[in-house]
């Protein structure tokens, strides 16, 4: 039971951290990103290939995370200025491209036969998924705190602005493009420092990981939690991760359903949650927190 | 690589954008006219294939009799979605009713797998040489396929451009706020509308399970490219759509002659990026007043 | 407003309280028969319900079901009885731990068997091998030869090196001269593919082409073209049936005259049906399945036919074999032999010498008198390596007149 239980709080974590990230790009600055799960891709290949070549793990996730940062770079230049739609569709046209090039280049990443025997945090050892856990909360404080921290910040204040009025931002000097990319990078360093634990927790990855609904899944659980609440955020990923997995023991409340259908019905409550919550609880399932202090 | 294969390729890449013309065409018009990105399209279209099935197994329908029928109840959960949904959604900012469709795609894509299961299942549509003109090869199922896509959509430009509820449909794609202060129905437009969406989808996928097979992420995997090439040709323009998705077809067909089926994608998206650098309004679109 | 809140919040604790509550309702609903007593054994079965192996697990599952009421019906093995619990993958590997975490910790079971991708295998391993439990699969990667340190592995579908020999070979043996490679990019495909490329190769003249195609397209006209440019006399086609139906039709359309070798997964009746006589004439088709008139075999495959209504596939077949291959190993250890026991009998009830057995029945009276069995499986013979991996003879059919056809069988070859 203990394992079990260690495993969601490990999957839940990490999803917290792609949300945090997620969190801070649109429902803080408002850009609408449906190519998280690229950074999320870049951070654990760069993680795993680091570590298959012997570099301490430490230094590994380091770079992950940096190079995941790199990256919102050159995409925030090309894509932050474009309209709200037209960026969802780049960032998921972005996010795919990453899947491809690390499916085809085959010398660097093994292509779509995936790296297994990535080394583990903290070895294989009984206890190691719970310092991997214990890890894991740790950082997400960390993360969630600096979060809380840039939000008040006066940087944090320019990206609320953008995200309400972008147009008033620029008539007051500022250039809302400088502070969109840095805004983009730092959620997907976030999303680059997921990956990086999924990739030494799970010791296997592979392409087909990183699929796009995985994206969808980090914006259900923000959307589900409130987007401009962080404690919105871990909510949802809470609801999200327990919704996914509590699903598995439907099958004992309804025995004359099969095994696949049950699998649709999973599918089909997400869409119906989906739905319900943007028709009749679009701030979240909690309400709209009173605006940020003035 | 010799001119033949081009050739062929590039005949491959026609038929393709034909027949994606029209979810493109539906994209298009929600962009336009609904204003948002609807990911229920894809599924949309693997309804209709399904429901073609359906009226053959179970209804001993004929070809054209399925894709008729096949139409009409993607028109059908089209509207019912329209009513339920997006109606409510309208005035709430894009991401709601971009997500709201997400949830709608996985509801009917889960219907469907309910009832159907994961097996592969084939619109029973006779199978017939290629005529072959010196190394040019040409399907006549590709050739009905073309036809019909072909008068799907001339109807509904000459819909839009020659009807009356074609020219409101415009002006409410134009200019929302003047059209209803001039007095146009918004209701019968959104009715229109989704009817289109819905009856263009279901004929899509149709055509779709007709020329491969019939599986439940059929139109889903078919987003991206649908997606980027409205992009490409402008949002909102129908023309554009068109266009925009002729020209990722043939180019992704030629394209993968060089760098390989796996870079397709790539390519789109890089050809996409310049397009919006260079020309952000897309081929057709125009210049919209910043948001 | 905080009307409002407080709703929300009673609803999700309701519903959390809910999945906690029905967490730990007792499994012992799905005890099977009436007449085994002893401690259950429990088997986890984690196959692909949806993604691409959607195609594929229901029938797994079946299989799987099939098996423990036959073992269940004769007694249970070593009079235990067979518990079956069973968790959807996705074909994923991400969601596949979490699977494999629930069917271990929660349901506790004594091994898991059905995997079908060989990422998700891959994925599991850590947490069969920490668990010290068997991990009973139909994947094909190498990979998992090397990987699985502790014996604890056990592959009961050819691996791709073994498989892509067995395709050269066939199409040596035929009089081919020209061949070419078209297959599905993941990673079992990629797999056959360069083992085709290498033992044809090794044997002498090249391929005409190599083409990996991704999955979910709508045509493959211009990736076949490529192909068909080059006047191969015979493509091998490593594929599953919705791609195969594709390329086929689009082969068949384009009237270019050429041969297929497929694997026996997607040469079957469904492709048969979905494309017709005429084009699927002369197709060969290689499986596992060394010949359809062999008693497992067609015990399985009536037995599926009856539950399911369906064709059984390869990998029914396999996860059939894997319950009763197992059953016969608890059987031959004894009702209280520990895990590591069980799994160290796999090799002496499945591979020769010994008497060769079709049923658990049959095989377990045998053991009862101390005699070595040696069971020959619904899908092949099951002399398991060193790696504890399959190594099948073949079975060739044809596609004639829209029937599949056995022709020769040949032995695999490391």
């Amino acid at each position: 039971m203990e394992g079990y239980i260690v495993t969601i709080s490990i999957t839940i974590l990490i999803y917290m951290l792609l949300a945090g990230g997620l969190s801070l790009q649109y429902g803080f600055t408002g850009l609408i990103n449906f190519g998280h799960v690229g950074f999320f891709a870049i951070g654990s290949y760069t993680s795993a290939l680091l570590a298959m070549q012997g570099v301490p793990i430490l230094i590994c996730m380091m770079a992950a995370t940096a190079l995941a940062a790199l990256f919102a770079f050159p995409l925030g230049m090309i894509a932050l200025r474009l309209r709200g739609d037209y960026l969802a569709i780049v960032t998921l046209g972005f996010s795919e491209s990453v899947r491809m090039v690390l499916q085809k280049e085959e010398w660097l990443t093994r292509g779509v036969h995936g790296i297994p025997g990535i080394p583990r945090l903290f070895g294989n050892g009984p206890a190691a998924d719970l310092w991997i856990l214990a890890t894991l909360v740790i950082v997400n404080i960390i993360v969630f705190a600096g979060i809380k921290g840039m939000i008040k910040s006066p940087f944090g204040r320019v990206i609320g602005a953008i995200r309400d009025n972008e147009v008033a931002v620029r008539a007051l000097g500022k250039d809302p493009a400088r502070f969109k990319t840095r805004s983009l990078a730092i959620g997907a360093a976030l999303a680059g420092l997921a990956g990086a634990f999924q990739s030494h927790y799970l010791t296997f990855i592979s392409p087909e990981q990183f699929v796009p609904l995985i994206t969808f899944y980090v914006w259900m659980a923000i959307i589900m939690g409130g987007v401009s609440r962080l404690s919105g955020v871990v909510v949802g990923t809470v609801m999200l991760v327990g919704f996914l997995e509590g699903s598995r023991f439907l099958r004992e409340i309804f025995p004359g359903v099969s095994e696949v259908q049950l699998s649709s019905v999973r599918f089909w409550i997400i869409g119906m949650a989906l739905i319900c919550t943007m028709l009749y609880r679009p701030d979240g399932l909690f309400g709209e927190r009173k605006t940020v202090k003035k | 690589m010799d001119w033949l294969s081009i050739v062929n390729a590039g005949i491959n890449g026609t038929v393709l954008g034909l027949l994606l013309a029209l979810p493109a065409l539906a994209v298009t018009l929600v962009f336009g006219i609904a204003r948002f990105p609807n990911v229920a399209t894809g599924d949309y279209m693997t309804l209709g294939a399904y429901a073609a099935v359906a009226a053959q197994t179970f209804g001993g329908l004929s070809l054209v009799a399925s894709g008729v029928f096949a139409s009409l109840t993607v028109g059908v959960v089209s509207l019912f979605f329209y009513f339920w949904v997006f109606r409510a959604l309208a005035q709430r900012p894009l991401v709601s009713r971009l997500i709201a469709s997400i949830g709608v795609a996985f509801a009917v894509r889960s219907t469907i797998t309910f009832f159907a299961g994961h097996y592969q299942y084939n619109i029973e549509a006779p199978l017939v040489r290629a005529w072959n003109f010196n190394g040019v090869r040409i399907l006549p199922t590709d050739v009905y396929i073309a036809v019909t896509a072909i008068v799907a959509l001339v109807l509904v430009f000459m819909l839009m451009r020659f009807t009356p509820m074609g020219r409101r449909m415009r002006a409410v794609a134009d200019n929302p706020e003047l059209a209803s202060a001039s007095g146009i129905n918004a209701r019968r437009v959104m009715v229109l509308l989704w009817s289109i969406v819905g009856i263009f989808c279901g004929l899509g996928g149709f055509l779709l399970g007709v020329k491969a097979v019939v599986i439940p992420e059929l139109g889903f995997e078919l987003l991206l490219t649908i997606f980027a090439a409205v992009i490409l040709g402008g949002i909102g323009t129908p023309i554009g759509a068109v266009v925009g998705i002729l020209v990722f077809g043939i180019s992704q067909e030629i394209g993968s002659l060089y760098v390989g089926p796996a870079y397709k994608i790539v390519m789109a998206f890089l050809v996409l990026l310049c397009v919006l650098l260079l020309r952000p309004q897309g081929i057709f679109g125009r210049i919209q007043a910043a948001r | 407003m905080s009307q409002t809140i407080n709703t929300g919040r009673r609803h999700f604790t309701l519903a959390g309280a809910a999945a906690g509550a029905a967490s730990v309702l007792p499994f012992w609903a799905r005890a099977q028969g009436a007449a085994p007593k002893g401690e259950p054994i429990r088997i986890g079965a984690l196959t692909s319900m949806t993604g691409t192996g959607g195609v594929y697990g229901p029938g797994m599952l079946q299989a799987m079901r099939l098996a423990v009421d036959e073992v269940n019906a004769a007694g249970g093995a070593g009079g235990r009885p067979l518990q079956l619990f069973n968790e959807d993958d996705q074909t994923r590997p991400d969601a596949a731990v979490l699977a494999a975490r629930k069917l271990v910790d929660i349901s506790k079971v004594d091994l898991i068997a059905g995997v079908w991708s060989s990422s998700v295998a891959l994925a599991i391993l850590p947490i069969t091998n920490g668990a010290g439990i068997m991990m009973l699969n139909t994947c094909g990667s190498p990979d998992l030869k090397t990987e699985d340190k502790q014996d604890l592995v056990w592959q009961y579908q050819a691996a791709n090196d073994v498989f892509g020999k067995a395709f050269a070979q066939i199409a040596r043996q035929r009089g081919f001269k020209n061949p070419a490679v078209m297959a599905f990019n993941n990673s079992t495909f990629v797999g056959q593919a360069n083992y085709f490329r290498k033992s044809w190769e090794e044997g002498g003249g090249k391929v005409s082409a190599y083409v990996i195609y991704e999955p979910n397209q709508t045509t493959y006209r211009t990736e076949l073209a490529r192909v068909l440019a080059t006047k191969p006399d015979v493509i091998a086609l490593s594929s599953y049936t919705p791609d195969a139906t594709i390329i086929l039709k689009e082969w068949y359309q384009n009237g270019q005259p050429c041969k297929f070798i497929m694997p026996g997964w997607s040469a079957n009746e469904n492709l048969i049906k979905a494309l017709g006589a005429d084009a699927t004439e002369g197709i060969i088709a290689v499986s596992n399945v060394a010949a359809t008139n062999h008693p497992t075999f067609k015990h399985f495959d009536a037995a599926f036919r009856k539950l399911t209504g369906r064709e059984s596939d390869v990998f029914a077949a396999e996860c059939y074999d894997m319950i009763i291959s197992y059953a016969l190993a608890v059987e031959s250890a004894g009702p209280n032999a520990d895990l590591k026991s069980i799994n160290t009998r796999m090799r002496s009830v499945t591979n020769t010498p010994g008497t060769k057995v079709t049923s658990f029945a049959q095989g377990r009276d045998l053991l009862r008198k101390s005699e070595k069995i040696d069971y020959d499986g619904a899908s092949s013979t099951l002399e398991f390596g060193p790696a504890g991996d399959a190594v099948p003879d073949f079975g060739v059919f044809e596609i004639q007149g829209g029937k599949l056809v056995a022709k020769e069988v040949i032995p695999g070859t490391i």
